[in-house]
C-alpha cells in the first residue's frame, strides 16, 4: 500500500497547492480584515502539511507489491460508471420512465449477466412499480421525455 | 416543562396514529436495510430526505428516520450471524462469534441474545438521552462563536482519530470535506469561491448529492468488484430464545456493552461502529476464558450488539443539544431537521419541545416494536437475504437519482452525484474512510462562520479561543488528543531502548 499511499499524498498535496493559489486569487485579505480566500487559504496550507506528513510516513519499500485493481476487477465498476453517466445524461431527453427501463435492462444484461427471463421480468415490473409509486402515488415531478 | 412532563407530553404525541405508523415504518425499514448488506442506515435516510418535504410535519419525519437508524442496528446482526457478512458496518465484529455460533447450530440463541441486548441497550440509551439532553442544552446556551469553533474542531479531530486505521488519512479527509463546504457563495463576504465559472456550483454543493454519491453510489461500485455470493447457514432456526445459561453468561456483557456504547456514542466522531469494536475488545479483556472468543462466545455477540444500539441513541444527544452530528447517519437526520427549518442546537429543546420530546418518546416505543419485529419474525428477515444484490443495485441507483433530482429538478445534480460516487469509490480503493469527509462537509459552514464571528468580536485577536474558559477547556482536550499518539510513540521507543539496554 505504501506506493499507493505516496501517490495519494502527492495528489492531495497538488490539490492543496492549487486551492491555495486560487484562494490568494479570490482575495486573502489580512488577519484583521479576512477576505473570502482567507479561510480556504489556511485550509489549503493545513492540507499541504498533512499531505507531506502522510507522504513521509509512507517512505520505503512495500513488503509485497499490492495491486490496487487486481486483474479484471475494475471491469464491472467501470461498466457501471459508464451506464450511470449515460443514465444521467439521457434523463431529460428520454424521460425518467424510459431511461430507467433502459438502466435496468442494460445493468442486468451487461453488468450482471442475468438470465433473459429475469432481466425482462425485473425491468418491466421494476419500471412499472416505480411509475406507480413515484409518478402516480407520490406525484414526484420527474422528467417527461419522448414516451411518457 | 420539566423532564417528566416533557416525556409524558412526548408520549401523547408519539402515539398518534400517524406517528405510530411512521415510527413503525421507520423501524421496519431500518431492520430491512440493516439485514441487507451494502445498504446502510445513512444511505437509506439520505434516500428518504426528499420525502420529508412531502410528510410535512418535522416530528413525523424525524421519528421515522430515527427508527431507521436504530432499527438498522438491530437488523445488522442477523446478516452477520447467518452469513458472516456484516449487514451493516456496526455489526462487523458480530460476525466473529455470531457466525461461529450459527455453525454450531446455535444461530437462534445468537439472534435472540442480539435482539434482547439491543433492546436493553437501546432503552438505556434513550433513558440517558432523556436525562442528559435537557441540562446539556441549557449549558450549551452559554456557548458563543469561540466555543462553537473550538467544539467543531474537537469534533472533527475526534472523527479523524477514531475512524479508520490511519489518523493522517482521516485528517486529510476532514480537510477535504471542509474544502468541499467552501464551494459556492462565501457566507461572510458574498464572494464566489471555487465555482470555476460554472452555474451549478454557485449554490454550493448539496449535502444530499455528496452523501448519496460517496455513500450510496460509491458503495455500489465497490460491491460490484466481487460477485456477491451468499452462503446462508441453512440449519433451521428452531429456538430463538437463549437458554437460562446463555442469559447468565451474557447479562453483564449487555450491561457493559450498553455503557461503552452510550459513552462512545456521545463523542463526536464516535457512534455505532466504533462502540461495537470497543465493546468486543472489552469483553475479550474481562472474559474468564478469552480463548473462547472467535469460537462462538455469546458475550462476543451480546456486548457489541448492545453497544451499537446504545451508541445510536446516545448520538442524538450532541446533535440535538449542540448541533454537532457525530456520525454520517446522524448527520443525515441533522440535514432532515434543517430541511424542515429546525436548527439543531441548544435552542432546539426550548423552541421545539414537541419535536424533541415526541422523537424521544417514539424511541422508547420503537425499541419495543423492534424487539417484536426481531424475535418472532427473524425468519422473515432471513428470506429477505435471498433477494440477490444484482437486482438491488440498479434499484438503489434509481432511487438515489430520484432523490437528488427531486430536490431542484435538475438532472445536472444527478450527474454530479454519480461523479461523487466515482470519487468515493476511488477514495475507498485507497483505503480512506469517508465518514470524516461527510462530517467535515456538514460542519464546515458552522466552523467557518463561528471562526470569523469570533475573530470579528475580538478584532482579529486569536487569544479569544484561549481566554474564554469553556473554549480553552475544549481546545486543551483537542491538543491533548493530537499530542497523545506522539507521546505514546515516544514512550514506546523509550521503553524499547530501555529494555534493550537492560538485556
Amino acid at each position: 500500500m505504501k506506493k499507493w499511499d505516496r501517490l495519494a499524498a502527492l495528489v492531495l498535496f497538488l490539490i492543496g497547492s492549487a486551492a491555495a493559489w486560487e484562494a490568494i486569487k479570490i482575495g486573502y485579505g489580512s488577519f484583521r480584515m479576512p477576505g473570502p480566500g482567507f479561510y480556504p487559504f489556511w485550509l489549503a496550507v493545513i492540507l499541504g502539511v498533512v499531505a507531506l506528513i502522510y507522504f513521509l510516513n509512507n517512505l520505503g519499500k512495500d513488503p509485497q507489491v499490492v495491486a490496487l485493481w487486481e486483474k479484471g476487477i475494475w471491469i464491472r465498476p467501470l461498466m457501471a460508471i459508464i451506464v450511470m453517466l449515460g443514465y444521467g445524461l439521457l434523463l431529460d431527453k428520454l424521460g425518467f420512465i424510459l431511461d430507467t427501463f433502459l438502466l435496468f435492462l442494460i445493468w442486468l444484461l451487461v453488468i450482471e449477466r442475468e438470465k433473459l427471463l429475469t432481466v425482462a421480468l425485473v425491468s418491466i415490473i421494476g419500471t412499472t412499480a416505480v411509475y406507480l409509486l413515484f409518478t402516480v402515488l407520490l406525484q414526484v415531478q420527474l422528467p417527461k421525455g419522448i414516451l411518457f | 416543562m420539566n423532564g417528566f412532563e416533557g416525556l409524558m407530553h412526548g408520549f401523547a404525541l408519539a402515539i398518534t396514529p400517524t406517528n405510530l405508523l411512521f415510527g413503525f415504518l421507520g423501524t421496519l425499514l431500518g431492520t430491512m436495510v440493516g439485514v441487507l448488506p451494502g445498504l446502510g442506515p445513512a444511505a437509506t435516510i439520505s434516500l428518504l430526505l426528499p420525502m420529508t418535504y412531502a410528510l410535512g410535519s418535522p416530528i413525523t419525519s424525524i421519528i421515522m428516520m430515527a427508527g431507521i437508524y436504530y432499527g438498522g442496528m438491530y437488523g445488522g446482526s442477523t446478516t452477520s450471524i447467518l452469513l458472516n457478512i456484516p449487514g451493516e458496518s456496526a455489526s462487523v465484529v458480530t460476525c466473529i462469534d455470531g457466525y461461529q455460533m450459527a455453525k454450531k447450530g446455535r444461530a437462534g440463541a445468537a439472534l435472540g441474545i442480539a435482539a434482547i441486548g439491543s433492546f436493553v441497550a437501546g432503552t438505556v440509551g434513550v433513558i440517558g438521552l432523556t436525562c442528559i439532553a435537557p441540562p446539556l442544552s441549557r449549558f450549551a446556551l452559554q456557548f458563543g462563536p469561540a466555543e462553537y469553533a473550538s467544539l467543531t474542531t474537537l469534533g472533527l479531530m475526534l472523527a479523524a482519530y477514531l475512524t479508520g486505521e490511519s489518523i493522517i488519512k482521516g485528517l486529510a479527509m476532514v480537510i477535504l470535506g471542509l474544502f468541499l463546504a467552501t464551494i459556492g457563495l462565501d457566507p461572510v463576504t458574498g464572494n464566489l469561491r471555487y465555482t470555476f465559472g460554472t452555474m451549478i456550483l454557485q449554490d454550493g454543493l448539496d449535502f444530499l448529492t455528496l452523501g448519496m454519491g460517496i455513500f450510496g453510489i460509491g458503495e455500489i461500485l465497490s460491491n460490484l468488484e466481487q460477485k456477491m455470493s451468499s452462503q446462508l447457514v441453512t440449519t433451521k432456526i428452531t429456538n430463538i430464545w437463549p437458554t437460562v445459561k446463555d442469559f447468565a453468561m451474557a447479562k453483564w456483557a449487555i450491561v457493559r456493552g450498553s455503557l461503552v456504547g452510550f459513552f462512545v456514542g456521545l463523542l463526536p466522531g464516535g457512534g455505532a461502529v466504533i462502540s461495537s469494536m470497543l465493546s468486543y475488545a472489552v469483553e475479550k479483556k474481562v472474559a474468564k476464558n478469552p480463548e473462547e472468543f472467535g469460537q462462538g462466545a455469546i458475550e462476543g455477540v451480546a456486548g457489541p450488539e448492545s453497544a451499537n444500539n446504545a451508541a445510536a441513541s446516545a448520538s442524538f444527544i450532541p446533535m440535538m443539544t449542540l448541533g454537532i452530528p457525530g456520525n454520517p447517519a446522524i448527520a443525515m437526520i441533522f440535514a432532515a431537521l434543517m430541511i424542515q427549518g429546525v436548527m439543531p442546537g441548544p435552542l432546539l429543546i426550548k423552541e421545539h419541545p414537541d419535536l424533541f420530546w415526541g422523537v424521544v418518546a417514539s424511541m422508547y416505543i420503537g425499541n419495543v416494536m423492534l424487539l417484536i419485529l426481531n424475535l418472532p419474525l427473524v425468519g422473515m428477515w432471513v428470506q429477505l437475504l435471498k433477494v440477490p444484490y444484482s437486482i438491488l443495485a440498479p434499484i438503489i441507483v434509481m432511487i438515489c437519482s430520484i432523490g437528488v433530482y427531486s430536490m431542484k429538478y435538475n438532472s445536472g445534480d444527478v450527474i454530479m452525484m454519480f461523479i461523487f460516487g466515482v470519487v468515493g469509490y476511488i477514495l475507498r480503493k485507497f483505503q480512506f474512510d469517508l465518514g470524516p469527509l461527510l462530517l467535515a462537509f456538514v460542519l464546515g459552514r458552522l466552523l467557518e462562520s463561528s471562526l470569523s464571528q469570533a475573530l470579528l468580536i475580538s478584532g482579529g485577536d486569536f487569544s479569544i479561543f484561549f481566554t474564554r474558559p469553556i473554549s480553552a477547556t475544549i481546545l486543551s482536550c483537542t491538543a491533548l488528543m493530537i499530542l497523545m499518539p506522539f507521546f505514546t510513540r515516544l514512550v514506546r521507543k523509550f521503553r524499547k531502548s530501555g529494555s534493550g539496554v537492560s538485556a
